[in-house]
């Protein structure tokens, strides 16, 4: 690369580069977006879901949920987080229309794995990768986290069976193409299942409901509660429909995910033999 | 006299615009697809890391999660704790913007990752130069 000259196209690229972000960030600084060192403004935006997200005074304006991040993106917005899984959704779909007709089996071993010490150490974090990404969307509600994130960290392990045992261990197991989907198609169904669930009870008792509806409202007598109550066990926190919507998208994600990594790591022959390339 | 707490956000701020300057500057000029995928996901991880950094305001720096779960707290107790906890923690509504950010960069990426697998499969070159000619050669066939 040392011979790359410099030339007058990438002079007046890296210009335009420079004038761009200039400009932007003297927006951001003008209208006291950024301000160094941070000041103490008014933020009623915050404060309004940071002291309704677990609303002591008043549980008709409540996510039941005390952690807010969690509660914007599943009861506050909801609708806008579903339609972002669908994206999720369609760029997978995508990715696997590409490489439709090609069939994962015995022989397709993209790669063979690494060298014994790899392989023992990769088999020892392949059992705590998995307890950790399902201890953070079982508690997506409680603490940050949640199901997309813990789906990441799941597929995280299966990227790393994939390199260092190779492709063929998870086939060894069962994770077959049509297994993955069914399983992330199941997540999907879960997740829309939840969403109208209120919404098809309420239609058909003649309740007022909402489609994304979390916990009951004045105007919207039925909700997901909150609480589980065990007795002498004591109470379990489950914060209505926020903890199986966490559950189904850590199901979704994490079976696509290790899909579209799998379909990734496919030699070269096997994407000849399906026909999709020549 | 310039305090540390200036220093050092000037610093932070200043390291984040340099950084989405070269990336973008990369993304123009290296011809190969997997550098330019590389530099997309630093550029939004950076413009990301400046969202969460807007959250941050004086004095209110913990994680917004209301630590006082408790039901047989008496009402007023409990409300007087959401208040004060609403005067110490973070912005949410940044971090939620950054949260669907980094779901809808994860899912470009790996859309554009399958296209750039397949075009080295059909090509064998990622360099766009080259693609660029391959691709003009066959259309004149």
């Amino acid at each position: 690369m040392a011979e790359r000259k410099v030339s007058g196209r990438d002079i007046f690229l890296s210009i335009v580069a420079v004038s761009i972000v200039v400009i932007l960030s003297y927006m951001l600084v003008s209208f006291l977006v950024i301000s160094v060192p941070p000041q103490e403004t008014n933020r009623w935006l915050a404060n309004w879901f940071l002291t309704t997200t677990y609303n002591w005074e008043n549980k008709d304006w409540w996510s039941g949920s005390p952690e807010v991040v969690t509660s914007i993106l599943w009861d506050y917005r909801g609708l806008d987080t579903v339609y972002e899984t669908s994206v999720f959704f369609f760029a997978i779909i995508g990715g696997l229309m590409l490489v439709r007709s090609v069939k994962i089996d015995k022989g397709s071993l993209g790669i063979k794995g690494m060298s014994v010490i790899s392989k023992t150490i990769t088999k020892i974090i392949l059992v705590a990768v998995p307890v950790v990404a399902a201890s953070v969307a079982l508690h997506g509600h409680l603490t940050p986290g949640g199901g997309f994130q813990g789906g990441s960290i799941f597929a995280v392990s299966s990227l790393l069976a994939i390199i260092a045992l190779g492709t063929g261990f998870l086939y060894g197991r069962g994770w077959t193409k049509m297994r993955l989907l069914g399983f992330r198609t199941l997540g999907l169904l879960i997740i829309s299942i939840t969403v109208t669930a209120l919404f098809v009870v309420g239609f058909f008792s003649g309740v007022t409901a909402y489609i994304v509806q979390n916990q009951w409202k004045p105007w919207a007598p039925i909700g997901m509660g909150y609480l589980a109550d065990l007795g002498v066990f004591g109470n379990i926190l489950y914060s209505g429909s926020l903890i199986f919507l966490n559950l189904a998208e850590f199901l979704a994600v994490s079976a696509g995910l290790s899909l579209a990594f799998i379909i990734m790591a496919l030699p070269r022959k096997k994407l000849v033999e399906g026909g999709d390339i020549e | 006299m310039i305090d540390a707490s200036t220093l050092i956000w000037s610093y932070i701020y200043a390291v984040t615009i340099t950084i989405i300057v070269i990336t973008v500057y990369g993304m123009a000029t290296r011809p190969n697809i997997v550098k330019k995928l590389i530099l997309l996901s630093i550029l939004g991880d950076t413009a990301n890391l400046i969202a969460v950094m807007i959250g941050v305001h004086a004095g209110m720096i913990k994680p917004p999660v209301f630590p006082g779960i408790s039901f047989t707290d008496h009402p007023v107790v409990g409300y007087n704790k959401l208040l004060n906890f609403a005067g110490e923690a973070v912005d949410p509504v940044p971090q939620v913007l950054v949260v669907t950010a980094i779901v809808i960069g994860l899912a470009v990426l790996v859309f554009l990752g399958y296209v750039a697998l397949l075009l080295y499969q059909k090509y064998g070159t990622l360099d766009v130069r080259l693609l660029e000619k391959k691709m003009r050669g066959e259309m004149s066939e």
